[in-house]
């Protein structure tokens, strides 16, 4: 009896503290750590068409196409197929593909995810955090001076 | 020190010397059945006749004291067909032994250890349907993962993937139709709990015969979430393509312990050495993990014994809300971490490091406060005990007999933790204790999950303060591991890490290219599942329903 | 200073005839249809809006408050939700009782209200054996529970009303008889007499409420009350992480809305009831009886939702066990004990 008035006891406590653990979402935005991986952000200018971020995705969510001269023509990134494991931003050399910390989007069919190369420019960043200032990533432990050849493709 | 193990005395077994086991004087146990002796990286492997199974298991079982038949591996070669025991002990995982029984191409069958380990009963299951090798006096052997209509097995290498697969319902069993399951006791009735029920933790079926209220016969039909897991890592590559996948296995928040498995096995398989301040790094993360889906696991099974969304589930999830930021902060992201590559971690902590300390600093000092709480609101409850204690009663013979592992394993008394008994990480440097309670029943495995949260916040203490006084100039996060990783052909590896519901093992063989040519998960849950129907039979629906909760299943490593 | 009942009142504030049998039909009508509006109208404010509120309370969290002040045009906002969603109706279902059981569920418990007196004259009719005629149509609802859970064709529905009925069968009688120990205490099955007895004052401001003057049958009447409503931890004819919903599992729609009403209103009867018997009815100072009459209805609402917060659900064995073994000796100890004392005092 007296464990069931302590449990009792417990909850009621709760409810009179009126302190609340949830969030007034969207009116209240959360707040997502400077390392959140959300959607993809691209950059033409400085994507230098190596397909690494192609070859390394394990779930082929990125498709390159490229003409006979080798100048890149598409850049497709089906942002529903992704299971953001931030590997194409971890190999890309020149950061041309950043994971913002935007984890909000919508569409009324599967087909609106399959996002082209200007949908990916224009992915705006999350309360303004520009996710490489905060990351540093820390290339030279990834690339490394590693024996196996670069594979460029 | 805390981490000694009280124990019976193996030195009793055939083969245990004092530098690790003679396998020459397991061989000589086992005379002529020993037809080859191959050299896998974690033991080594004795090739039998395939229809000796039964009594070279059970020779080694009773004599030599391999008490615990981790995992059946099923592959295809080009000439062959080939099934591993993973056979090693509870008293001393590090004594490992394979047995390796080929089968003709054309006729795949060998004799079953399913009269030998009653755990070997789903895993030959599994190996029947996704690999399709027979196994002669198996119980049961049907279809586990894949439906029973279904063409081929797909792990097989002449499975034609595009053979259309057309599952009608005339060939299904239809589950209304019998009322009842056996003919000689019309008192039952059928009921299927699940695959939609609000108490089954995600998608299972569990058959379930009902004599009134009470438990008569029960079986769990799994396969519901089956998703390839083990095919998609073999066509991924080692270095960078796998690592995203074991997040998904047990996708209650234990991702990390999850990719350590793998890490564990690959780093082993090409000779990778981890730094230590990323060894630190990783068993912070891993505790972490296991606070959360401890977190969880209660809050879940509160929930099933409670009704409703009571107050203790939402308790439970805001303290692991709680680890889970710390976790995003760490990783970048809440449940699909990604965080673990071969040879280290992916980042450093989050800057600035002092910010971050102080975080966790202050989490562990909220959770005993936490911990007071739930103990007053749930163990300490009357009817809770009334509930919990002495239902799913599951003994420690039992537990050996599934191989069932982890906090299920522990709260029957069996004292089995990977992370104490085959040391990785910086477990071994640390200062903790290995928790088990003796009750076996609903309420031991509670307690065992609220006691080793307490045992993991330790760990995490200490790890901090490791990473506090780090030297600056030292924080290697990554070892030099090449772009390309290509083990060595025909290396085979076992190797196991404790992850958050029990022995979490990855079998790995190489095949020279810089893909995995056979990949397989040893899921605690899988095996902790099997028991299920020992706990509850006799029982009544809300024990069993309780006993579901407190084997604390995730029915995607189930299913895999 | 007891009040004529309702249709009375009506009658003579409206200057109609009291005497006329046409005229008290009509008014005993309109009064019914007001009480029931009353008891509707708290039930529709417990069940989409209270109940969440509470909830939340409980599990720190915020609940509904985007819909008007508090979010409390949820409660619009469901009932057209649920109003408008397909009525489904399972294959088999034995057709008039699968019909007939959310209204049997949901009428029995409004047919309480009508001995039960709120202060301010709003009181339809004061039998002279209210108690017991309250009792019994309040267990009347168990036929419905029973009507639902077999004609659903679905076993999860009939273990659930098979459920409802040994629990309501275990705990009917030591709710009866503890509430006859009031009886013996008040001399009188009449509630407006009950009601009366609980007037005088006990030891100075505190009143002689039945739940002053015998403590213990209070406890053992709330923990009753409880399993008879069916809330934790006596909710296992419902008991959802078991038999999916219970008796109710395969009612959607409207036919669900009355049940769910009704399980409210019998929450809401049960309160009626123990602050009749209990706590003085309408009793209480400075604000006028029907405000602590739903004051006093509310508080036991509330508790049965704390209760929920906190206690696990026993298993039915237990229950049983609990009923038949534990709560009908103590209630039989406690009527006997009662008798004697009310036979030596008096």
């Amino acid at each position: 009896m007296i464990g069931i008035l302590k449990s009792m006891a417990t909850t009621m406590k709760h409810a009179l503290d009126g302190e609340t653990f949830t969030v007034e979402y969207p009116d209240v935005a959360p707040e997502v750590s400077p390392r959140f991986r959300g959607v993809h952000k691209w950059s033409q200018e400085r994507c230098i068409w190596c397909r690494q971020c192609e070859n390394v995705c394990p779930n082929n969510t990125i498709q390159i196409v490229m003409d006979e001269q080798r100048n890149g023509e598409q850049y497709n990134l089906h942002i529903g197929q992704c299971i953001y494991c931030r590997l194409c931003e971890e190999v890309c050399p020149t950061d041309a593909i950043l994971l913002t910390q935007n984890f909000e989007f919508t569409a009324d069919t599967k087909d609106e995810f399959a996002y082209d190369k200007e949908q990916l420019k224009n992915v705006p960043w999350y309360k303004d955090i520009d996710p490489l200032e905060s990351r540093e990533p820390d290339r030279g432990a990834w690339i490394g001076e590693g024996d196996g050849e670069v594979d460029y493709q | 020190m805390s981490l000694e193990k009280p124990s019976r005395d193996t030195a009793l077994d055939v083969g245990v010397t004092e530098d690790g086991l003679d396998y020459d004087a397991l061989a000589d146990l086992l005379g002529g059945h020993v037809l080859d002796r191959e050299e896998h990286v974690n033991a080594e492997g004795f090739v039998i006749r395939p229809d000796e199974v039964q009594e070279v298991l059970s020779t080694l079982k009773e004599e030599a004291g391999f008490d615990h038949c981790a995992c059946v591996t099923a592959q295809e070669y080009d000439d062959r067909y080939e099934s591993i025991y993973h056979l090693r002990k509870f008293d001393d995982p590090t004594q490992e032994l394979s047995i390796i029984v080929p089968s003709p191409k054309d006729d795949p069958h060998n004799e079953s250890a399913a009269r030998v380990y009653d755990t070997a009963d789903w895993h030959e299951r599994e190996a029947y349907d996704l690999v399709g090798i027979d196994y002669d006096d198996h119980p049961d052997l049907r279809r586990i993962l894949l439906p029973e209509t279904w063409q081929g097995h797909p792990l097989s290498q002449d499975y034609n993937q595009d053979q259309p697969q057309i599952v009608s319902l005339r060939e299904h069993a239809n589950p209304l139709e019998d009322d009842k399951r056996s003919e000689d006791d019309p008192d039952t009735m059928f009921v299927n709990i699940g695959p939609h029920h609000p108490a089954t933790h995600g998608v299972l079926h569990v058959e379930t015969v009902l004599d009134g209220e009470q438990i008569a016969d029960l079986e769990p039909d799994i396969g519901y979430l089956h998703r390839c897991e083990e095919q998609m890592c073999q066509q991924g590559t080692y270095r960078h393509q796998i690592m995203p996948y074991p997040d998904r296995w047990d996708y209650i928040s234990a991702g990390i312990l999850n990719e350590w498995a793998y890490a564990r096995a690959a780093e082993d398989l090409a000779d990778i050495e981890v730094p230590e301040y990323a060894q630190v790094i990783r068993t912070m993360a891993a505790e972490m993990c296991r606070i959360a889906s401890h977190e969880l696991a209660l809050a879940t099974f509160a929930l099933d014994v409670f009704g409703d969304f009571t107050a203790v589930f939402q308790y439970g999830i805001r303290d692991r809300e709680i680890v889970q930021n710390l976790l995003e902060d760490l990783t970048g992201q809440r449940l699909m971490f990604n965080y673990l590559r071969l040879g280290g971690v992916a980042w450093d902590l989050p800057e600035p490091r002092e910010e971050y300390f102080e975080k966790i600093r202050d989490f562990l000092d909220d959770l005993p406060h936490k911990l007071e709480e739930i103990h007053d609101l749930v163990t300490g409850n009357e009817i809770f005990q009334m509930r919990c204690v002495d239902t799913g009663v599951l003994s420690p013979e039992q537990v050996k007999q599934y191989g069932a592992t982890g906090p299920v394993a522990r709260g029957s008394g069996v004292d089995y933790d990977i992370r104490r008994d085959d040391p990785y990480g910086y477990y071994d440097e640390l200062d903790w204790n290995v928790v088990t309670e003796q009750g076996g029943d609903n309420f031991s495995r509670v307690l065992v999950r609220l006691r080793e949260v307490e045992e993991s916040a330790r760990i995490i203490e200490q790890c901090v303060d490791l990473l506090e006084q780090w030297p600056e100039d030292d924080r290697e996060i990554q070892a030099n591991v090449p772009r390309t990783l290509r083990p060595d052909p025909d290396k085979e590896i076992y190797r196991s890490v404790e992850g958050a519901k029990g022995e979490l093992g990855i079998y790995i063989r190489s095949d020279g290219t810089d893909k995995p040519a056979r990949f397989k998960i040893r899921s605690p849950c899988f095996s902790n599942l099997q028991t299920l129907p020992e706990m509850s039979q006799g029982e009544y629906i809300p024990d069993m329903i309780a006993s579901l909760g407190s084997l604390d299943i995730v029915l995607g490593e189930v299913d895999r | 200073m007891q009040s004529a009942p309702l249709p009375e009142t009506l009658a003579n504030l409206l200057g109609l005839d009291p005497n006329s049998t046409a005229v008290m039909i009509v008014l005993s009508l309109v009064g019914a249809g007001l009480i029931g509006t009353l008891m509707m109208t708290n039930t529709a404010l417990a069940g989409p809006w209270a109940k969440r509120k509470i909830t939340a309370a409980f599990t720190d969290r915020i609940a509904v408050d985007r819909i008007g002040p508090y979010g409390l045009f949820i409660i619009v906002a469901d009932a057209v939700r649920l109003l408008s969603k397909e009525l489904i109706v399972p294959e088999g279902a034995d057709r008039p009782a699968w019909d007939l059981a959310p209204l049997i569920i949901a009428s029995t418990a409004l047919l309480g209200f009508a001995v039960i007196p709120m202060g301010n004259g709003i009181h339809l009719a004061d039998p002279e054996v209210g108690l017991a005629y309250v009792f019994a149509v309040a267990s009347t609802t168990s036929i419905g529970l029973v009507m639902a859970g077999y004609a659903s064709n679905n076993k999860y529905s009939f273990l659930g009303g098979l459920r409802a009925v040994a629990q309501n069968l275990a705990y009917e009688i030591p709710l009866i008889l503890t509430g006859a120990s009031v009886v013996i205490f008040a001399g009188s099955l009449q509630m407006s007499e009950i009601v009366a007895a609980q007037q005088q004052s006990l030891i100075g401001p505190l009143p002689s409420w039945y739940a002053f003057v015998n403590p213990f049958a209070f406890v053992l009447f709330m923990i009753a009350n409880l399993a008879e409503v069916g809330r934790n931890p006596f909710d296992i004819p419902e008991a959802p992480t078991e038999i999916v919903a219970g008796y109710q599992t395969e009612y959607s729609s409207v036919y669900f809305v009355l049940i769910y009403l009704g399980e409210f209103i019998h929450i809401f009867l049960g309160g009626a009831i123990i602050a009749t018997i209990f706590l003085g009815g309408p009793a209480g100072p400075v604000l006028p009886g029907i405000v602590w009459f739903l004051i006093k209805i509310w508080g036991v609402f509330l508790f049965t939702q704390w209760a929920r917060s906190a206690v696990p659900r026993v298993r039915i064995d237990q229950l049983i066990e609990i009923g038949w073994k534990g709560m009908l000796v103590l209630s039989l100890a406690n009527l006997l004990l009662t008798a004697v004392i009310v036979g030596v005092t008096v």
